[in-house]
């Protein structure tokens, strides 16, 4: 088995030949699988380097591949402590082909690793730029309720909350397109200073907060028109 | 060690099967009626003893209130979710359930999971029976939308029924497998699978590797509570309509009536699947028969319904799999309902293909579940299945809302970790209280566990405790806690909100030893007579039908006749002669049993047995 290059591995003693081992996934002395090496995250299982754009069949593969070797069936007639291993091994490889795979969860998971995201942070403020925008659908989705509830006719209100939610459809879609160039920059930067690092990403934890603060204004919306 | 056999446990009918060594293919054990289908229908005798399968079926139209059918519909479930059952079906539920359902059978009282304990016992004698050995590890299929709960109560049956199961498998997955061997498939797969009870769509990738097949679910969505089952409640409301117009009658679903009016029913519908048109002629209390004449049609316009809903469950996993209907590779149909002819052009329709139905659909399932057991038993390493987690998985947070912390169609196993603190100073536990599905607010999700954390004092936000979720390639849950500041594992008392305890499987597992000890010989006999109980009950119950009146002297001796043999034979012991003469009395029936029958439907129907009429 190959190993990680990674500074953070720390070296890890076999459990159960107790020799010390470099193996990734398997023991390089007794073949036996090993926990994973602390400080080993989703990038370094899958071999890579901590880039955002990544070729998604070559990922795919590799999952396959792992997967054929540490998939619980590998190992029913095994030891109760190899099966726990090999449930531990397995869930930790679906969790990270299932974040790197989601180009949004991966920059996520790529800020919290690097110690610039907190875990389930996320911004619920208006980004300044939106505020104007914000202040009058929120009033329009006021008046959408009241009119519910009153039961006045509500094809005017409608027709102009469907426009707003176009509209910020339209701001979904370029925040993802500024997300994607300011990805191909922090891969641009990878091998480069620690602060023009820090900078890209700043930028890109902002534009995630963005992100999620329309995709709720969105989400709000449908829903409100759903039920109407 | 002793082989594992794949098991369907299913709504209507369950089955056990193997893969045969010297083929490598998967087949299907035959029970003792030559049938591999073992009826999920379970009876209990007025001195105690278990019937299961053909004979209990039988025992439904004799003794309803001793008998019981269709109970995966209660499978990890609470009284609460079952009310709109309790209107179609006739389960009686013990005043004193709660959280677990309690079936009342004649006297005596079980859950849902010993119930389905007997049937699975009654496959595991099956199995051993034709193996010669003991049987005592298996793969078990379930709906692949069953939640967490539905999935422990199936595993604590096979664990009181004295079976190891080491996988459960999702029924059209395990489908997928059996076709996959069939029809040696690649690309994208959509299977259908409409059961008696259940709904399951699940879109799968079949990829060939350098090392093998690999079977990857990317998306599965359905209903635990629609099936085939519900086209016969549609129709049997329709006919009770028309029936009542012109007669008073009780129609109860316990009683007798309800049930043979929905046996000759599925006769009808299961005619309008091979003919455009079937009369349905019932004989009535009062002596009048009545008849209705259904078209293929007609039969349609009133099922489509059913047929609709499982469209939008369709939609959403092509949705959630990012992929078109016109992207499939594929389309297999799964289970007894889709032999109608609607729901095949209906899928046909909409995926704009051709869908499989070479294997046969009632074995699909069974063959699929054994082909993971050999992957399981010998090490083949050709194949890998890598099964989804249907629905979300979500934690409780402030205000009643649900925090999702494992998405759908999470390849598993699948993990998440939470990070725990304290709100005051010297708080001593964190409540954590478990939910799945896809709803934004706590109540409107499936409760699966609440349990506390227990932390030493110490001021507020200082403890970290971080609580690991982990859904296993079951697709059942597993909690795990560690204190972050000293590394010390937590065990966590997780009371499971519709579970049964650790504690009651055990005694149930005791009790159901004391029900197997019964050795083969007196099962056989006690089945025997059973069956002939209820062919006795049948011939006389037709003997009072004015339409007997036509039999010739020479045939009403015949039957009075093996009728008395037959009598004589169910007071001593000997099984065999007992089968034998069931045997003589239903081919000196068959006139009769015609007779009974429309002229219209007795070609279609020649050659039944007096008790299927």
């Amino acid at each position: 088995m190959s190993t990680v290059p990674t500074s953070a591995q720390a070296p890890l003693v076999c459990w159960n030949c107790h020799e010390r081992t470099l193996g990734t996934h398997f023991c390089s002395s007794c073949g036996k699988l090993v926990q994973l090496p602390q400080g080993i995250d989703y990038f370094s299982l899958f071999e890579m380097p901590r880039q955002l754009w990544i070729e998604m069949s070559g990922l795919e593969q590799k999952f396959l591949q792992l997967s054929w070797k540490l998939h619980p069936d590998n190992f029913v007639n095994a030891t109760e402590q190899e099966r726990e291993l090999s449930l531990k091994r397995s869930s930790e490889l679906n969790d990270a082909y299932r974040t790197l795979r989601d180009p949004i969860a991966r920059v996520e998971y790529l800020l919290a690793i690097e110690g610039e995201r907190k875990e389930g942070e996320k911004k619920q403020q208006a980004p300044p730029e939106l505020l104007e925008e914000v202040f009058e659908l929120n009033e329009s989705l006021d008046e959408l309720r009241e009119a519910k509830a009153s039961g006045t006719n509500l094809a005017g209100l409608k027709a102009r909350l469907e426009s707003a939610e176009k509209n910020f459809q339209v701001k979904l879609q370029e925040v993802d397109g500024e997300l994607q160039v300011t990805a191909r920059q922090w891969d641009a930067a990878l091998t480069g200073d620690s602060a023009a690092r820090k900078k890209i990403m700043a930028k890109l934890n902002e534009l995630l907060n963005r992100r999620s603060y329309i995709r709720n204004l969105v989400t709000n919306v449908a829903k409100e028109l759903g039920e109407v | 060690m002793a082989r594992i056999v794949g098991i369907d446990l299913g709504t209507t009918n369950s089955l056990v099967a193997y893969t045969d060594a010297q083929s490598g293919q998967p087949k299907c054990v035959p029970g003792p009626y030559g049938s591999t289908l073992c009826p999920s229908v379970l009876s209990i005798d007025a001195d105690g003893s278990i019937i299961v399968g053909e004979p209990a079926k039988r025992r439904l139209l004799t003794q309803p209130e001793r008998t019981i059918y269709s109970v995966k519909r209660l499978m990890g479930r609470g009284t609460a979710d079952v009310q709109s059952e309790l209107k179609l079906f006739p389960f009686r539920i013990d005043a004193a359930s709660k959280n677990v359902i309690r079936v009342r059978l004649g006297d005596k009282v079980f859950t849902p999971p010993e119930i389905s304990a007997f049937i699975l016992r009654e496959l595991k004698n099956w199995a051993e029976a034709f193996f010669g050995e003991t049987v005592d590890r298996a793969v078990i299929t379930v709906p692949a939308y069953f939640n967490d709960t539905q999935r422990q109560a199936t595993k604590d049956a096979g664990k009181i029924a004295g079976l190891e199961v080491l996988r459960l498998v999702n029924e059209p997955t395990a489908a997928a497998l059996a076709y996959g061997l069939h029809e040696k498939q690649r690309g994208k797969v959509a299977v259908y699978d409409l059961g008696g009870g259940t709904f399951d769509i699940s879109v799968l990738k079949l990829i060939s590797t350098s090392e093998g097949d690999i079977y990857q679910v990317l998306s599965t969505n359905g209903d635990t509570h629609l099936g085939g089952d519900d086209i016969d409640n549609l129709l049997q409301a329709f006919v009770h309509e028309l029936i009542l117009q012109h007669d008073e009658i009780d129609f109860s679903p316990h009683g007798e009536l309800a049930q043979e009016l929905r046996k000759a029913l599925i006769n009808v519908k299961h005619q309008l699947s091979q003919s455009e048109s079937a009369t349905l002629r019932f004989p009535l209390p009062s002596g009048k028969v009545f008849t209705h004449q259904f078209t293929r049609g007609a039969l349609e316009a009133l099922t489509k319904p059913v047929v609709d809903r499982t469209m939008a469950p369709v939609k959403q996993a092509l949705a959630d799999a990012q992929l078109k209907p016109g992207d499939m590779d594929e389309v297999v149909l799964v289970g007894g309902a889709t032999r109608t002819p609607l729901i095949r052009r209906t899928v046909q329709e909409y995926f704009d293909r051709k869908p499989h139905t070479e294997l046969n659909p009632d074995e699909v399932v069974a063959l699929g579940a054994a082909v993971q057991a050999n992957i399981l038993d010998r090490g083949v390493k050709n194949m890998l299945l890598l099964d989804v987690t249907p629905l979300s998985l979500g934690i409780e947070t402030y205000g009643g809302a649900v925090a999702k912390v494992i998405p759908r169609n999470s390849t598993i196993p699948a993990s998440a970790q939470e990070l725990y603190t304290t709100g005051v100073d010297n708080q001593t536990g964190i409540d954590i209280h478990v939910l799945q599905g896809e709803r934004e607010l706590a109540k409107d999700c499936r409760s699966l566990a609440r349990f506390t954390l227990k932390v030493p004092p110490a001021p507020a936000g200082l403890p970290r405790i971080e609580v690991k979720f982990l859904i296993d390639a079951n697709g059942i849950l597993q909690v795990a806690a560690k204190d972050l500041r000293n590394g010390q594992q937590h065990s966590i008392e997780v009371q499971p909100s519709y579970g049964i305890s650790d504690s009651e499987i055990e005694r149930m597992l005791e009790e159901s030893i004391e029900y197997a000890e019964q050795d083969f010989g007196e099962r056989q006999l006690i089945e025997a007579r059973t069956e002939a109980e209820s062919i006795l009950t049948a011939t006389a119950k037709a003997l009072t039908n004015p339409q007997s009146a036509s039999l010739d002297a020479a045939e009403r001796a015949r039957i009075d006749a093996t009728v008395a043999a037959l009598k004589e034979s169910v007071a001593g012991s000997d099984y065999k002669l007992i089968r034998k003469r069931i045997d003589g009395l239903n081919h000196a029936t068959e006139h009769l049993a015609e007779l009974l029958m429309s002229s219209a439907v007795s070609s279609a129907l020649e050659g039944r047995k007096l008790a299927e009429v």
